[in-house]
């Protein structure tokens, strides 16, 4: 806006009506709907979820304050040390590899010479739009002992889904193939748009690629890389549908060796204990705000460096 | 990339980068068989009989049959109805969510009122509670109201993003006040401004954030199979599994389950193809989402 239409607005506009910029009742009854909402739906039940926590609960009778006790019994519970182990090792063993490839292939599509960019892109996405439940069913399929196509391309008799050892990693394999195209869209988006004259700059300059990665396009790649791995480790801890589906031939529920840590509040609020439940929650925020704090950390310091 | 060296004969860099460009390609086809090859075996299995995906899981089948298909609207009860719960579940959530993004934005981005800035700083704090940890505190409060195994138990909860208000909120601020100031000097009244000037200039946002919205209601797996137990309310996504071990005998029948993968995925795979470009916006906005 040009400096003499302001002052023009300025003058013109209170003298048809009052400005609406400075209503006083209007810009509360549009936001209103939504903070009654978020009240309702989020705020109330996670503040109820907090008081909850610090009772005994069944769901129905008395509630009786029993302080800590929730969250000291959890954090004696060997199965949610257990699930919190195998979400750990999911995240770390899903998250190096997916990442890896995902900015590979982000590097090798950016590049201006690479032709049929509209086919690869939405190829390489296509995972995504597989619903994750319908993706590990595939899976599930894939991994079967006797029939699974796995087994047959291999020529070995892997119990994938049997021997839990075995089943950590399918669940691995299934993260990563379906979780590339997401991270390969973000990280493209970044490289695209960095201007290419840095990059020009920098050939010029007689950098190799390897050189032209270390030095110009990580410091430049630098917010979205840490952005992109603070929200996968938060969405880590989320994991759930992957274990549970890929296992559901045997009965349901993922076996507690290969349990992700929300089968412990799901498995809570299922058999009544929603103090318990409750308690699993907070700590599980705890966690979360914990981890992506050290990497904020971590990944500081090393830009610094 | 263009090479300003000029000692080494030409007819090497010609060679080395024919070999580069070579296997770049060869990694690129390869990646797209690795992402395509499970898909289109979902596909493809849906169409072979059941006897014929345990000889042949990997091939065409010899056999093409509707059967499986024909199977999904009469099985159990029907997995058609729990296809439309789907869709009436996350069509709906997506309506009233951007409708609410939408109204509170709009005041965000356009309006000067007391505890404006406090405000919608204390909202965008709660934007890093994953919404996973809040659902205990649901789960009671809505077991208690005696919503559970309805439609608008699955429906509500995950209607109200902050993420989303945040995200058209950014989509409006760039929006000029000039157009709302010519529609109020028209004589427009605040909600005919809203509705008939800011909503169609934000479409861009709109669209983006109601495809990232139906997305996650449509996989949302957690909640659904907390709070619907009984099949005619539970969406597609939590039946598909129940298939794996319910069957009569031993083994899955995995020709109906591809199936049945199919339509949970078709709806995604229409929408992506209907609007390739907001969608994949839409992942890279949603990538900033707690």
């Amino acid at each position: 806006m040009t400096a003499s239409s302001a002052v023009q607005q300025r003058i013109t506009v209170p003298k048809v009506k009052k400005s609406w910029k400075r209503e006083k009742l209007v810009p509360y009854l549009f936001i209103s709907p939504f903070i009654l909402a978020f009240l309702l739906l989020f705020l109330g039940p996670a503040l109820y979820a907090l008081i909850v926590s610090f009772f005994r609960y069944a769901g129905y009778g008395s509630m009786t304050f029993i302080g800590l006790y929730n969250y000291f019994a959890t954090l004696q519970y060997r199965l949610f040390w257990m699930g919190l182990r195998n979400t750990v090792f999911y995240w770390i063993f899903h998250d190096i590899p997916m990442m890896t490839i995902a900015f590979g292939l982000a590097l090798i599509v950016s590049n201006k010479y690479i032709a049929f960019k509209r086919f690869f892109k939405p190829m390489i996405y296509l995972p995504q739009l597989v619903t994750g439940v319908a993706s590990a069913l595939i899976f599930s399929s894939f991994f079967g002992l006797e029939y699974g196509v796995l087994n047959r391309l291999l020529g070995m008799r892997i119990p994938w889904l049997i021997d839990v050892n075995y089943a950590r990693w399918a669940v691995v394999i299934l993260l990563v193939w379906h979780g590339v195209g997401y991270w390969f869209i973000v990280y493209l988006a970044g490289l695209t748009s960095i201007n290419p004259e840095i990059i020009e700059a920098s050939i010029v300059d007689g950098a190799n690629s390897l050189q032209r990665l270390i030095f110009v396009i990580f410091p430049l790649m630098r917010n979205t890389l840490i952005f992109a791995f603070v929200m996968d480790a938060i969405g880590s801890l989320r994991i759930f549908t992957e274990p549970n589906v890929l296992m559901a031939q045997r009965g349901g529920m993922a076996p507690y060796e290969i349990a992700p840590v929300i089968n412990v509040m799901f498995s809570s609020l299922g058999a009544g204990r929603f103090g318990q439940a409750a308690a699993v929650g907070w700590i599980m925020f705890l966690i979360t705000m914990g981890a992506s704090w050290a990497q904020f950390q971590i990944f500081n310091r090393l830009a610094k460096e | 990339m263009t090479t300003r060296t000029v000692q080494v004969p030409i007819h090497f860099y010609t060679i080395s980068r024919f070999i580069t460009r070579f296997l770049t390609y060869l990694v690129l086809i390869a990646t797209v068989i690795v992402s395509l090859y499970p898909v289109v075996m979902m596909v493809i299995n849906s169409f072979k009989i059941r006897s014929e995906i345990f000889r042949n899981p990997a091939g065409l089948p010899e056999h093409w049959t509707l059967y499986n298909y024909i199977n999904i609207s009469n099985f159990h009860s029907g997995l058609l109805q729990n296809f439309l719960n789907s869709l009436v579940i996350s069509l709906t959530s997506s309506l009233i969510a951007v409708i609410l993004c939408a109204l509170g934005a709009y005041a965000f981005a356009k309006y000067r009122f007391k505890g404006r800035e406090l405000l919608f700083a204390l909202l965008l704090g709660t934007m890093m509670i994953p919404g996973e940890i809040i659902i205990p505190g649901q789960y009671i409060i809505f077991a208690k109201m005696g919503w559970l195994n309805t439609l608008r138990v699955q429906i509500l909860p995950g209607s109200v993003s902050v993420f989303g208000l945040f995200f058209i909120r950014q989509y409006m601020l760039t929006i000029p006040d000039e157009l709302i100031e010519a529609a109020w000097v028209d004589g427009a009244g605040h909600f005919t401004t809203f509705w008939e000037i800011m909503l169609p200039a934000s479409m861009p946002a709109l669209g983006a954030y109601a495809i990232m919205h139906f997305m996650g209601m449509w996989n949302n797996y957690l909640w659904p199979m907390m709070v619907a137990t009984k099949k005619e309310f539970q969406p597609i996504v939590v039946v598909l599994p129940q298939l794996v071990d319910t069957q009569i005998g031993f083994v899955p029948e995995w020709g109906l389950i591809m199936a049945g993968c199919v339509l949970s995925t078709l709806p995604i795979i229409m929408v992506f193809l209907a609007f390739q470009d907001w969608f994949l916006r839409s992942v890279v906005i949603g990538a900033v989402k707690g």
